[in-house]
């Protein structure tokens, strides 16, 4: 009985694969992508839950599978990586049916074409599948040591939204953050520090700075050299500004009034989430994804993708400016 | 004994061990720019063939440069021994020490178009033939008295000589042995195989440019009104403005401070201020560094893409830089310090010394290609190939040459293993 259940299990995730292909090439616009991303993902979730819950009964206790990085951040491209956790009520006693649930989930998003974490940010992980209690430790841990791996751990955990499960745990971790933020100003400069660090992808003369060595040589890196800069803006004054929404579209939107100057830098996000999609929606691979080739874009093109570099450095930059103003040392 | 004589061969002696102690610079820059499984290997070759070519220069070098005055190569004085020659207020065997170290630096170089992947094999019989059927018959032409010298070439302290000569030969041998396995993709692009130890690079290059003191100050062969001073000077300045110029072109091009590029920038501008260290004002020699520093950077991106695989940059650093160096003469040298030929373009000389400078550059650099390239594919097919098997590149030369490994604790366990099963 059960490996029958088993078989249709894996079945379903072959059909989720095979459905993966059309779906992204039907997404007319990166809304589109993003909410069969979402789709696909909660199925394939859904289906890997089930199966733990066929192996090892009912989850032991009420619980969120939360979603990080582009995915948490609503910003997925037509290939994209896992990154994800779980938070689970109660004691670590369950710990073990959610590592085991989270085992599961990574190799179900594995067979449905998402690659799995260089730096396992998963819910397999015990770091990121943990009780409440365990990560309101967690997070204040990481506030507190404020070394670069802990604050960038905690950067990658705060751009999360709950894909299954309960939102409440997820809203009350973020506001744990908020407030040791507040007590404690000088960790927005801490954290301005740990992302500050991009490869720019401008030269003086205005020139574009493409990969120069190995098979990506011509290549543009999107994500490092274009989109970093406005997410880690925008992450920034969320944190600031007690913002819990992770997409950098919905953090623009929900800019206070103080700095309402800094939204329009939201059009060029979203000509820069358009680009991508563009240019390498025809991408194979997740890699593939990030890099667009300079000698496919026309003069124009080269220009817009200039603008819009050029716009995400001058956004970090007032974005860094304003927040050291309002925290100085 | 006139204290004069005395000085100038003290002062040459000391030269000669300088030039000699940028073998080890060389070692550091070349270990340092490769990989780990090679560095001992790398090492350990330098010093070993620095013994060939020492012999063999005594043995034959030094008579086909200075032997007799004769156009195309010199005859006589070998295996040279002789305690009471005295020539150009020299003592014979100062002269022939100093020289001596050159055609080392000039093997060395060459050998950088060997790198982690020539059989030692290999090593050992280039090592006989260069420095006895290449490097005398260039250095004849224009040290020697031969027909360049006749011409009037200006080529101070050997740009053309030394760096040229032994570049041209790295380029003969890695159009033979081709890539490294992984330097190129698939797809034509290129790989950064990047060396193991910057720090060993940049204190290689320090020891170089030490060195290069008594490369083109010694080359004053005396004392006379402490000119040497002057060349120091101009070593210098044209030093410091080739790191200057690589820096400043490669962060402006790739947006990155590239340290290497950085190092090779400083060697540029001594290479290039080599053939003119003597000859020009030290402006000039700002600008002749600069300039080196910046064709560094564009040379090592077009042999890059042209899938000439340099490991250490030698074709770039001491051939494209050689080049410049040497036409540089052409452009700057001055009436009053133009010993030998004319002054250059700028200074009233016109085209003729530029002229004289384009036609040394290509007929040396022509015979040190085209000789080196017909005997390594003699060797090649004598020897059954100069390359080491795919296998043994990917192993290292450090054991697949030596047996023994430059880093120890790096050894794989599995093969200490293997030895204490006995199996």
């Amino acid at each position: 009985m059960l490996s029958k259940r088993m078989d249709s299990v894996v079945k379903s995730y072959e059909e989720i694969n095979a459905q993966r292909q059309s779906l992204m090439a039907a997404a007319a616009d990166h809304q589109k992508l993003n909410s069969y991303h979402d789709q696909l993902m909660a199925n394939t979730v859904r289906l890997a839950l089930e199966k733990v819950k066929g192996e090892l009964g009912d989850p032991p206790a009420p619980f969120a599978f939360f979603l990080m990085g582009s995915a948490g951040r609503f910003e997925q491209s037509v290939w994209s990586d896992q990154d994800h956790g779980i938070v689970f009520a109660g004691d670590d006693s369950s710990k073990s049916y959610f590592l085991r649930a989270g085992v599961e989930i990574a190799d179900a998003l594995e067979a449905v074409g998402y690659e799995r974490c260089d730096g396992e940010v998963m819910s397999c992980n015990p770091l990121w599948c943990k009780s409440v209690e365990g990560w309101h430790r967690q997070v204040t841990e990481w506030l507190t040591e404020a070394s670069w791996q802990s604050l960038r751990h905690f950067s990658t955990f705060f751009d999360s939204r709950v894909l299954i499960g309960n939102t409440d745990y997820l809203a009350q971790l973020k506001q744990t953050a908020f407030s040791i933020l507040e007590k404690q100003p000088g960790l927005y400069r801490r954290l301005i520090d740990n992302v500050d660090f991009y490869r720019k992808g401008i030269g003086i003369f205005g020139q574009l700075l493409p990969e120069r060595q190995g098979e990506q040589t011509g290549s543009i890196h999107l994500k490092q050299k274009a989109f970093f800069p406005y997410v880690n803006a925008l992450r920034l004054l969320a944190l600031k500004n007690k913002i819990y929404a992770p997409s950098t579209l919905s953090r623009f939107n929900q800019l206070p009034e103080e700095d309402r100057f800094l939204k329009t830098y939201e059009k060029d996000f979203r000509a820069l989430l358009d680009f991508r999609l563009k240019f390498r929606r025809d991408a194979k691979t997740y890699k593939e994804v990030h890099l667009v080739p300079i000698q496919d874009l026309n003069r124009q093109e080269k220009q817009e993708l200039k603008n819009m570099m050029r716009k995400g450095y001058k956004l970090f930059s007032k974005t860094k400016s304003k927040i050291e103003e309002a925290c100085p040392k | 004994m006139d204290p004069i004589f005395l000085m100038n061969n003290v002062w040459i002696m000391v030269s000669g061990v300088l030039v000699f102690l940028m073998l080890g610079g060389f070692i550091l820059l070349e270990a340092g720019s490769t990989r780990m499984k090679n560095a001992g290997h790398i090492a350990g070759k330098t010093v070993f063939t620095v013994g060939i070519t020492s012999l063999v220069f005594w043995a034959v070098g030094w008579g086909l440069i200075y032997g007799s005055e004769g156009t195309l190569v010199g005859f006589g004085d070998f295996f040279f021994g002789d305690a009471t020659t005295m020539g150009e207020g020299l003592a014979g065997s100062t002269d022939f020490f100093f020289q001596m170290a050159f055609a080392c630096i000039a093997m060395t170089i060459a050998f950088g178009g060997f790198a982690e992947r020539a059989k030692l094999s290999a090593y050992v019989v280039f090592a006989v033939l260069f420095s006895a059927l290449i490097y005398p018959v260039v250095a004849h032409w224009i040290w020697g008295g031969g027909w360049l010298a006749d011409h009037g070439k200006q080529d101070f302290a050997g740009s053309t000589v030394v760096h040229l000569t032994g570049a041209m030969a790295a380029l003969a041998a890695t159009i033979i042995l081709k890539p490294r396995i992984g330097k190129y993709n698939k797809n034509g692009s290129s790989n950064d195989i990047a060396g193991h130890n910057q720090v060993y690079t940049a204190l290689g290059v320090l020891i170089l440019w030490i060195g290069w003191f008594g490369f083109n100050a010694g080359s004053t062969l005396g004392v006379a009104d402490a000119f040497f001073g002057y060349v120091a000077l101009n070593t210098q300045l044209a030093a410091g403005a080739g790191a200057i110029g690589a820096m400043l072109i490669v962060w402006t091009v790739t947006g990155k401070a590239d340290v290497p590029t950085t190092l090779n920038g400083a060697l540029a501008g001594l290479v290039a201020i080599t053939a003119s260290c003597a000859f020009v004002e030290p402006w000039a020699a700002v600008v002749i560094g600069f300039v080196g520093g910046l064709i560094v950077f564009l040379s090592m991106k077009f042999f890059d893409k042209a899938k000439i695989d340099d490991p250490i940059f030698a074709l770039s650093v001491h051939g494209t830089v050689g080049v410049w160096g040497t036409l540089s003469n052409g452009l700057f040298a001055t009436p009053e310090l133009a010993s030998v030929g004319r002054p250059g373009l700028f200074y009233g000389g016109g085209f003729e010394q530029l002229g004289v400078q384009i036609m040394g550059v290509v007929t040396s650099g022509l015979y040190a290609f085209v000789v080196a390239f017909i005997l390594l594919k003699i060797m090649q097919k004598v020897m059954g190939g100069l390359r080491v098997s795919e296998e043994e590149e990917i192993v290292g030369l450090d054991l697949s040459e030596h047996g023994s490994y430059g880093y120890p604790e790096n050894l794989p366990q599995t093969n200490k293993n293997t030895e204490a099963t006995g199996a």
